[in-house]
């Protein structure tokens, strides 16, 4: 579920800048190491932390579109790629020098142990990962779908051009998605940084992953990212069962090269043009 | 460009200090520097000059290291040439399925790729060593100054052949095949076996460098194939230039010399090169090489495209060209329903749309290129809607054409041509598509002497804040029909304009 989050982020900025943010990755670990700064620091209780992390990401998000993305809209998709890269290795050079280096544990949402539901035994903290997530999916669906809000941002997304011409103000949308973008990872953070550690160099494996579901789950369609990351959560968790983690990984990049060399336009093919 | 003797002082001077008055230390570091040149000149050719950005170029890299280091106890300096191959053989065997793809879908494969060597690099603990990975083997490969030596003049006659080539003609290929790939195939290049060697080349040498890299070091671990090692090597061409000769080198020396630089930074140098990337990608796109050669002065300014006819004299002919009724389906896709509208000498009107609403069929229609299923097309009385293209062209409506796959000369050339042809009214079909603002402006200040030449003018573009400067009127297309037309401050406040485009349907997000 928290692959969902990230891959929901991940494919909001993707349609709102028109290119991958290989920062992405960054500022899920971001999430998870704010979540582990403020926490430390302010001593709150979980539940008043998840919005402070989310709202830190997401000035975060809003800067990335000022620096990396808005001044290279008129510039091929491959200037921003290099910028949001650049901004990546700036995060994790950040955090690498902040955090000396150590992997450290986010704190837990719910408290932690298990209880049994109908004979199932049951984590604490899974549970919360499913259930703020769907929320946070929900929410996002909700958006998107039936606010005016949501609707200018799909607007933005699918032709930013004409946006423009019926008096949208592109560049607030595109700020405003990717902060929307970054408070979704950095909740994603906060959730994963509990269960696995906060290790500054995990950005670009996060980034991966988002960006195999979303090419999975056909480029830009934000129910086919949610799909394509909850079947990478699965296929990992079935894989590395059997066969070990190592294989797991190898499985899903030989995977998505299989896919990508039988369907080069992607699995699904392209609902509107390029969109690079 | 011819490499000026400024670079080629630059170009040398390293491996002669490093040979004549820097301690082994010292040597040491320029040999590194040589070694991230060779890698970093490779990547020119993929990501400088195809355009693609390869994220494999690290694992390529690495995969030269891996077989330097086993190879070097039997086959002892000739392991470099097998890391040579153990690099180029795998890129030349993925290289068909993968140059397909489109750029975004191109990282994530050469992502993939890479993820997949690392992976292997640090399970496949029988021949890799895994983590500890693998050691003891350098005796057998060129070491210190020999090994400087030979990085050099691999990499001086690297950057010397790459200069060379890329000057004349091959350059202007690589431009084209960049920029317009369409328009390339039509001149003739072959795509497909240019970009293959391109990357087969690119892989050989980040191999060779890999192989160095181990003979220096003496261990190699799977950190090589890691990604960090990529992104050093993107960011390192893009800080130095991206297709500038001395670009990579340039990197590599900044890469190496930074962190020595800087050291009461310690850690914090990465940080200051990923910062530095950053600020060169926004306000350098060319590269600090680039840059360097501009503060010189030493670059030739851009040619001036051939340019905009200063003067649009006047032309006889019709008075007003009208569409009336005009519908057209292809299949069962109705593309114009029922649109109808006019422009009269001294106009210019404005056509826009959502993407496939049918304003460049609707420009094919009245210029002849389709022919409408129902309607009339009109200059004045004189019935067009049946003639050929050429006579259409003949009548008095001159066209151009999407230019995407058009360099900016060859749009300029093509916009002078229809108003040369002396026809009194123009289809323009986006004539400011992805061009820069000074063309812009250039291009507005041309559509007003049209104008005022008392041509009638037809455009369709994206640019809505151009057309609603220029256009005495807009008119709006949605799935086939005039939902809109009048001043373009109204057209653009119409509700039905935004609702037609805001209820976009069927496309996620």
């Amino acid at each position: 579920m928290a692959y969902a989050l990230v891959a929901l982020g991940f494919v909001l900025a993707l349609n709102a800048a028109g290119a991958v943010n290989f920062a992405h990755g960054d500022l899920v670990v971001l999430g998870g190491a704010a979540a582990v700064f403020i926490g430390a620091w302010l001593g709150l209780p979980s539940i008043l932390l998840l919005p402070i992390v989310a709202l830190a990401i997401g000035i975060v998000g809003i800067v990335a579109a000022r620096v990396a993305i808005l001044p290279l809209a008129n510039r091929p998709p491959e200037a921003t790629f290099v910028a949001t890269i650049a901004l990546a290795a700036i995060i994790e050079q950040s955090l690498t020098i902040a955090m000396a280096g150590a992997p450290r544990t986010a704190p837990s949402l719910a408290g932690s142990g298990s209880f049994e539901i109908a004979g199932l035994v049951v984590g604490r903290q899974p549970l919360a990962i499913v259930v703020v997530g769907a929320l946070l999916v929900a929410a996002v669906w909700f958006l998107l779908e039936h606010t005016q809000i949501g609707r200018r941002m799909r607007a933005v997304a699918a032709d930013r051009h004409m946006a423009r011409a019926v008096g949208i103000p592109v560049a607030r949308y595109v700020v405003l998605s990717l902060a929307l973008s970054g408070a979704l990872a950095g909740i994603a953070g906060f959730l994963l940084g509990h269960q696995f550690l906060v290790a500054p160099t995990q950005g670009a494996g996060h980034m991966l992953k988002a960006y195999i579901a979303v090419a999975l789950g056909g480029w830009g369609s934000v129910p086919g990212a949610l799909l394509g990351a909850l079947g990478i959560g699965i296929f990992e968790t079935f894989v590395s069962a059997g066969f070990g983690d190592a294989w797991a990984s190898a499985a899903l990049y030989i995977a998505v090269l299989a896919v990508l060399a039988l369907r080069p336009q992607g699995l699904f093919g392209e609902p509107v043009g390029r969109r690079a | 460009m011819r490499p000026s003797s400024f670079w080629l002082i630059v170009l040398v001077l390293p491996p002669v200090m490093a040979l004549t008055v820097l301690p082994p230390f010292g040597q040491r570091m320029v040999t590194l520097a040589g070694i991230y040149g060779l890698m970093g000149l490779g990547y020119q050719l993929v990501f400088g000059q195809l355009g693609a950005l390869n994220l494999a170029q690290g694992a390529l890299f690495g995969l030269g290291a891996y077989a330097a280091a086993l190879t070097a106890p039997v086959l002892g300096p000739f392991a470099l040439i097998a890391a040579i191959v153990a690099a180029a053989l795998p890129a030349a065997l993925v290289a068909g399925p993968l140059l397909r793809l489109q750029s975004h879908y191109f990282a994530l494969a050469t992502l993939a790729l890479a993820s997949l060597v690392n992976l292997a690099a640090v399970h496949a603990e029988s021949l890799t060593g895994g983590a500890n990975g693998l050691a003891g083997f350098a005796t057998a490969l060129p070491r210190g100054p020999v090994l400087l030596v030979m990085v050099w003049v691999c990499l001086i006659a690297g950057v010397l052949l790459y200069a060379w080539l890329f000057e004349g003609t091959l350059g202007k290929k690589a431009h084209l095949l960049r920029d317009a790939p369409l328009l390339a195939a039509a001149h003739g290049i072959d795509a497909a076996a240019w970009r293959f060697t391109a990357f087969v080349a690119g892989a050989a040498l980040a191999g060779l460098a890999g192989a160095c890299s181990a003979a220096l070091s003496g261990v190699v671990s799977p950190d090589v194939t890691g990604f960090s090692v990529m992104v050093l090597c993107l960011t390192l061409v893009v800080l130095g230039g991206a297709r500038h000769p001395m670009g990579a080198v340039l990197g590599a020396v900044l890469a190496v010399g930074l962190p020595e630089l800087l050291r009461e930074l310690q850690g914090a140098w990465l940080l200051a090169y990923a910062v530095a990337t950053l600020a060169v990608v926004l306000w350098a796109p060319e590269g600090l090489a680039g840059l360097i050669d501009r503060l010189r002065g030493a670059r030739r300014p851009p040619p001036v495209p051939p340019g905009l006819p200063d003067i649009v004299p006047p032309v006889p002919g019709a008075q007003r060209l009208t569409v009336d009724g005009v519908s057209k389906s292809f299949g069962g896709v109705q593309a114009l329903a029922d649109v109808s509208l006019l422009v009269d000498r001294g106009e210019i009107v404005g056509l826009i749309g959502p993407n496939g609403s049918g304003k460049t069929t609707l420009l094919n229609v009245i210029s002849g290129l389709d022919h409408a299923d129902e309607g009339a097309i009109a200059l004045d009385d004189h019935r067009v809607e049946g003639l050929p293209a050429h006579r259409v062209a003949r009548a008095g409506i001159g066209r151009t054409f999407q230019a995407l796959e058009l360099a900016g000369d060859t749009r300029s050339a093509d916009l002078a041509r229809a108003v040369a042809t002396g026809a009194a009214f123009l289809l323009l079909d986006e004539p400011a598509a992805g061009i820069g603002d000074g063309e812009r402006r250039a291009l507005e200040a041309f559509l007003a002497k049209v104008r005022d030449s008392g041509r009638g003018v037809l455009i369709v573009d994206h640019d809505i804040e151009l057309l609603s400067r220029v256009c005495d009127r807009l008119v709006c297309l949605d799935r086939g029909r005039a939902i809109a037309a009048g001043r373009p401050a109204e057209v653009r406040a119409d509700a039905r304009v935004r609702a037609s485009f805001l209820g976009l349907d069927g496309v996620a997000a």
